[in-house]
């Protein structure tokens, strides 16, 4: 059964790698040959949706593989399961710990696909034993529901051990395939390679951004037609006047699309923090070409480079976390690495999650060594300064609790979590460093669909879930402030916008707020629940507000109204995508799919709240954004599809799209009011709770370095029936009340909208200018930054180009002396010497006359001067008689 | 002296050399026919040989023309060979440069004129 | 005029004493070559240089019999006078058009070809004095006459030309040839000659001949086109 699983793991792992590869292939086909296929490179777009296509077939692929080894436990509600579950987990650890804990409890974390070998073995040489328990497997597959799997949390390490042997049951144990496909740099100190960690997650993440993806390239190859001929810009003014009229860009975009896709799965599937980091940029970067796809315009080339910088900020914390963890721990890897070494022997070295939760300590968050000894470094010197190396070592190693019981390391911890998180608030948008998003609408709308809202801004909220373990009570507070102030935030600005595609961009950035906001108070499966129910309904919602600017021309909701009749495909599913955010539903029925998202991370804030009372605006804020959200976004639909239409121009020549657009509009509604629904066990939610990290399902309690001391709760408690029913009824009031104001303003127009905004004029202006953050980020960051910029080229132009003008004054004048040297001198030699030889040239050919008598003449003077010569020469010299 | 009296000397045919040569160039200075300084070439050979003749000649020389035995007679005979041969060749110029130009003046023979 | 003068002079001067033959004779060849020497120079028509020339080889040929190189002397008939000068004269028919048989020369010209000419003159009979060893006649000059000084100089020659030598010091019995010392013959130098007439003779026919085939051939050309049309 175990060799099955290694199976598994490496199954899995070709076929995810597979499934990220193809759209790289699909990048350098276009990049290659994408002018050449087809007529403006028409066919280019088949190549990349082909590519994402087959990739989303192995995802789905790899789901069922899964979903059939490790079908998820049913949804469980209420508190019944945790005592339950514990007092089982103690028996059932107990049972083995004679058995296997001395072997097992010291490395056993998550399920490495090589570890399971040597279980096998193990079991082997066991027999009988190996028989009895896969009899417990079965029987736990049915006793499942009643033991809950709020468990693992409270375990002890015999807990843990059994854990393992138990993961393919569905049990609610962690269950996670790691591994290296390639080590790009390795050391003793550091290893980069490019590795898999796969869990449910992983695969439903897979699964969700292949299908996104999917749907727009095909929505896209209809949306951006108009690139297969020469297009005219209509935005872009030349400067002799006229617009920009270019070729078409088709294959670009496909192309950049592709290497989107490649990027976004490679961080899903990323093994290890630094190939995380590698895609993480390379997502930027092809954020920054499809932002600037339109680059002609001045607008959309300062949007992308505006969404590259500020990722740019965010990214520099990230270094300083992955610097912290590389420098404290020396390993990047989420999971366990396992080497056979040279005696052949099994070398497990444990990842990140087995470093900060080990099992020795039930998986509950412990600052690791390496980060107490790095804390501790004065002393560790003492030490090393007293007793031989040898003896260092052991003696450090006694003290390590010690000090970590003083708090050392604690902050290490801290700030490499506030680190990556930084990263995330930069690629999610969080408050800080949200300005870049509504600015990144610049795009084209597919672009906006997938990578600005449904997949590369989730990316954060992902690698915040991926992360979470490390995270520490410090840092899960300020996660969600930080959440809770951007969604606020970015609610009340969207709720003055008249861009259609804005309105959505903010709307984005506030739901980014809420799945922070609830991983920072303890929902993990509720944060990461709402990043896949949100990644359906708002690539839907941007789907559908490109295909009312398709027929418009307009990104002006004011210039909008009555299209439900003219474009009924359009106007119902983006009714169904305004449903699933705001999280309608009949209480405690049916709903859609934002229904069960947004209630479970309300349901932890309000338990959040009741445990720690002092941070009870989290709640609040929740809450409030709750009713802010239905409010814009039935004020979009109303505004864009009900009532008369407010421009006849605009209204005049609308049309429905063409069934390429719409068909990924159906699809993907069906998914936005399905995605949250279970049927039995089969459910993301259960899904979810299966990648659940280890240790992260009891509460946790700490803080005290950021914040007072804080309590996060357990998940699982937010399922009791008080919370969960007030948080439900809550959420529809809200809504409810969201919905009603915006039909007071927008369709029965009981109150004017226009004298509201007169009346609290400052609060309008204020939120139409965003809050001022543009103005803020200029006056404090930009404009400081120019004018340092312009310091320093003074200091270049005035200073150092003037030393370099002296000095190429100096060699000019130089080398003007030596060419006159040149010319005069040596030139001068050699043309007098050629003059000279020519003139004697020239005067001596009259010598040469033709004529035969005379050279005869002059052989007989010379032969006669010779000899006159001769002999007195000779009568000089010998006296001759 | 007597010149039909005394014994003939190497001067003499000396004389006769130098003459013959002298006149041989002074042909060859005059001569605007090109076969006219292809004689005075002759004359000019023929002065050598008389010298040749005369230094290598037992009669002249008694005991001191052992020193140079035949060679004298041989050399005339190559020179005499020779001229000869330079004869033909020269007349075939000759006949060459009188087909070209129609003429057998020297003096119109500078086309290589400087 | 010069050398008549002289062989009057002379002729005057033999009375006196006994006649030596010997030295009549060469004074009598000697003032035919030189005297017809200078009628070539003087001569304006080519013809009549020929004709002098020829004589005055002739001349030339009885100088060498009075030398004793009788071999070189019958050569000096066949091949100059018999052979180049046939050809030389062959020349003079070929191109004896009217204009050419007299070409006039400049008076200028004369002049100073007979000052360099008796320049080099004067040189020439300097020379021809100055050395002491051959200014004078042998001793036994007197005693001797042609016929008895000397043996015939052909066999010795024709046995030089093919490699061996009869003369000088072999014969006289002073050095023999296990000195290795002795005169070498001229085997090699009458190969080299002999080729070089060869490739002289061929040369010489090729150039004269060649322009006349293309004149010929171009004449019969433009013929046979003219009858065409």
């Amino acid at each position: 059964m175990e060799l099955v699983e290694t199976d598994l793991g490496a199954t899995l792992s070709t076929l995810l790698g597979l499934a990220w590869l193809i759209p790289l292939a699909s990048f350098a086909a276009i990049l290659f040959f994408g002018p050449k296929m087809g007529p403006h490179g028409r066919n280019s777009a088949w190549v990349a949706t082909g590519a994402i296509g087959t990739s989303l077939a192995l995802s789905l692929f790899a789901f069922g593989t899964w979903m059939v080894n490790h079908p998820p436990a049913v949804a469980h509600h209420g508190d019944h399961g945790d005592v339950h579950g514990e007092d089982h987990g103690e028996e059932h650890g107990k049972e083995h710990d004679d058995s296997h804990a001395n072997n097992h409890s010291a490395e056993a974390t998550n399920r490495v696909a090589a570890r399971l070998v040597r279980f096998a073995e193990e079991q082997a040489a066991e027999g009988g034993h190996g028989d009895r328990e896969h009899g417990d497997h079965e029987h736990d597959g049915h006793e499942h529901s009643d033991e809950g799997h709020g468990d693992e949390g409270h375990g002890d390490e015999g807990q843990h051990a059994d854990s393992v042997e138990h993961g393919d049951t569905g049990h609610g144990e962690k269950i996670a395939y790691s591994g290296d496909w390639y080590a790009l740099y390795r050391s003793p100190s550091l290893v980069l390679s490019i590795g898999w960690y796969i869990d449910s997650l992983t695969v439903l993440l897979f699964v969700v951004v292949t299908f996104i993806a999917t749907c727009i390239h095909v929505y896209a190859t209809g949306y951006m037609h108009d690139e297969l001929h020469d297009v005219t810009d209509h935005e872009v003014t030349l400067a002799a006047g006229g617009h920009l009229h270019r070729p078409g860009r088709f294959p670009r975009f496909f192309q950049a699309l592709s290497l989107f896709c490649f990027s976004m799965l490679g961080i899903v599937i990323a093994g290890n923090l630094a190939m995380v980091f590698i895609f993480w940029e390379l997502v930027g970067i092809c954020s920054w070409f499809l932002i600037g796809f339109y680059f002609e315009r001045k607008s959309a080339s300062t949007a992308a480079n505006k969404a590259f910088i500020v990722n740019r900020v965010g990214d520099f914390g990230m270094l300083i976390g992955l610097m912290a963890l590389w420098g404290a721990l020396g390993t990047l890897h989420f999971g366990d690495t396992v080497s056979v070494d040279a005696e052949g022997h099994q070398v497990v070295e444990p990842g990140l999650f087995s470093l900060v939760r080990p099992a020795e300590n039930g998986h509950a968050l412990q600052v690791p060594d390496g980060m107490v000894v790095a804390a501790a470094a004065s002393r560790v010197g003492n030490i090393a300064s007293v007793v031989s190396p040898e003896d260092a070592r052991a003696v450090i190693a006694e003290q390590v609790s010690g000090w970590r019981a003083m708090g050392m390391g604690n902050w290490l911890l801290v700030v490499a979590g506030l680190g990556i998180f930084c990263g995330c608030m930069g690629k999610s948008a969080q408050v800080p460093l949200h300005v870049w998003l509504p600015d990144a609408m610049e795009g084209p709308t597919p672009v906006s669909a997938l990578v600005h809202s449904a997949t590369m801004v989730a990316a954060g909220v992902y690698l915040t879930g991926r992360f979470y373990p490390v995270l520490t009570p410090d840092v899960l507070v300020v996660i969600a402030y930080i959440g809770a102030i951007t969604l606020f935030i970015a609610a009340t600005i969207a709720l003055v916008c008249t861009d259609i595609k804005r309105v959505l961009a903010y709307s984005t950035v506030s739901q980014l707020g809420y799945m922070m906001l609830a991983l920072g108070v303890g929902g993990w499966v509720a944060g990461l629940f709402h990043l896949v129910t949100h990644a359906f309904f708002k690539s839907l919602l941007f789907m559908c507000s490109g295909s009312v600017i398709h027929a418009c021309h307009t990104n002006d909701m004011r210039r909008m109204g009555g299209l439900l009749k003219k474009m009924p495909y359009t106007g119902w599913t983006m009714l169904v995508g305004c449903l699933a955010i705001i999280g309608a539903g009949v209480p405690f029925v049916i709903g859609f799919s934002g229904y069960y998202s947004k209630d479970s991370i309300l349901a932890q804030a309000l338990l959040f709240r009741q445990i720690n009372p002092s941070h009870a605006i989290l709640w609040y804020a929740a809450a409030g954004g709750a009713a802010l959200t239905a409010f814009y976004m039935f004020r979009l639909w109303f505004m864009t599809f009900i009532g008369e239409p407010r421009d006849q121009e605009v209204a005049a020549h609308v049309h429905e799209s063409p069934s390429v657009m719409t068909t990924p509009l159906v699809v993907l509604s069906v998914m936005a009011v399905a995605a949250g629904w279970s049927l039995g066990s089969l459910g993301v939610v259960n899904l979810l709770e299966q990648a659940r990290p280890l240790g992260t399902a009891a509460g946790m309690t700490g803080g005290g370095l950021l914040t007072a001391a804080v309590t996060v709760p357990a998940e699982a408690a937010s399922h009791a029936e008080a919370i969960h029913v007030t948080a439900t009824w809550t959420a529809f009031a809200t809504a409810g009340l969201g919905v009603l104001l915006a039909a007071a303003f927008y369709v029965w127009r009981v109150v004017n909208p226009a004298v509201i905004a007169t009346t609290l004029r400052p609060v309008y202006v204020f939120l139409e200018n965003k809050w001022y953050f543009d103005e803020i980020y200029n006056w404090i960051f930009v404009k400081p930054a120019h004018g340092i910029a312009m310091l320093a080229s003074a200091n270049d132009r005035g200073i150092i180009d003037s030393i370099l003008h002296l000095a190429a004054w100096l060699s000019r004048q130089l080398a003007a002396i030596d060419a006159w040297i040149d010319r005069f001198l040596v030139d001068g030699l050699i043309n007098t010497l050629a003059n000279v030889t020519w003139t004697m040239g020239l005067r001596l050919r009259h010598v040469q006359t033709g004529r035969l008598r005379q050279y005869v003449m002059f052989i007989v003077v010379g032969t006669v001067a010779i000899f006159l010569l001769a002999s007195m020469m000779l009568s000089a010299t010998v006296a001759i008689p | 002296m007597n010149l039909l009296s005394d014994p003939v000397g190497v001067s003499h045919y000396l004389v006769v050399g130098a003459i013959l040569f002298t006149t041989g160039v002074v042909c060859m200075v005059v001569k605007r026919n090109a076969l006219g300084v292809l004689m005075g070439i002759e004359l000019v050979l023929n002065g050598a040989n008389v010298n040749f003749v005369a230094f290598g000649s037992p009669v002249l020389r008694g005991e001191q023309a052992s020193i140079l035995g035949l060679d004298g007679q041989a050399m005339a005979l190559f020179v005499i060979l020779l001229a000869a041969a330079e004869a033909a060749v020269a007349l075939a110029i000759t006949l060459n440069f009188y087909n070209n130009h129609a003429t057998v003046d020297v003096d119109r023979a500078d086309d290589l004129k400087g | 005029m010069i050398g008549t003068l002289f062989g009057v002079s002379s002729l005057l001067a033999a009375t006196s004493g006994g006649i030596n033959w010997h030295s009549f004779f060469f004074l009598l060849f000697a003032l035919l070559a030189c005297g017809l020497a200078v009628a070539v120079v003087l001569a304006d028509n080519v013809v009549r240089m020929a004709f002098y020339l020829v004589l005055s080889l002739g001349a030339t040929a009885g100088l060498f019999f009075l030398a004793g190189a009788e071999f070189v002397g019958a050569m000096q008939l066949m091949i100059y006078v018999g052979g180049t000068l046939v050809l030389l004269i062959f020349g003079v028919m070929l191109t004896a058009q009217e204009p050419f048989v007299a070409i006039k020369t400049p008076a200028r010209d004369k002049v100073l070809a007979g000052i360099v000419g008796g320049g080099l003159l004067a040189v020439l009979l300097q020379a021809a004095f100055t050395g002491p060893a051959w200014s004078e006649a042998p001793a036994d000059m007197a005693e001797r006459t042609l016929g008895q000084v000397t043996q015939p100089s052909a066999t010795p020659l024709g046995m030089a030309l093919v490699g061996v030598r009869v003369d000088g010091d072999v014969a006289s019995g002073e050095r023999s040839p296990a000195d290795g010392n002795v005169r070498s013959g001229y085997l090699l130098p009458f190969e080299i000659v002999s080729v070089h007439l060869l490739v002289v003779l061929v040369g010489a026919a090729y150039l004269a001949r060649t322009k006349r085939r293309k004149a010929v051939a171009i004449a019969r050309d433009e013929s046979t086109t003219g009858g065409v049309r």
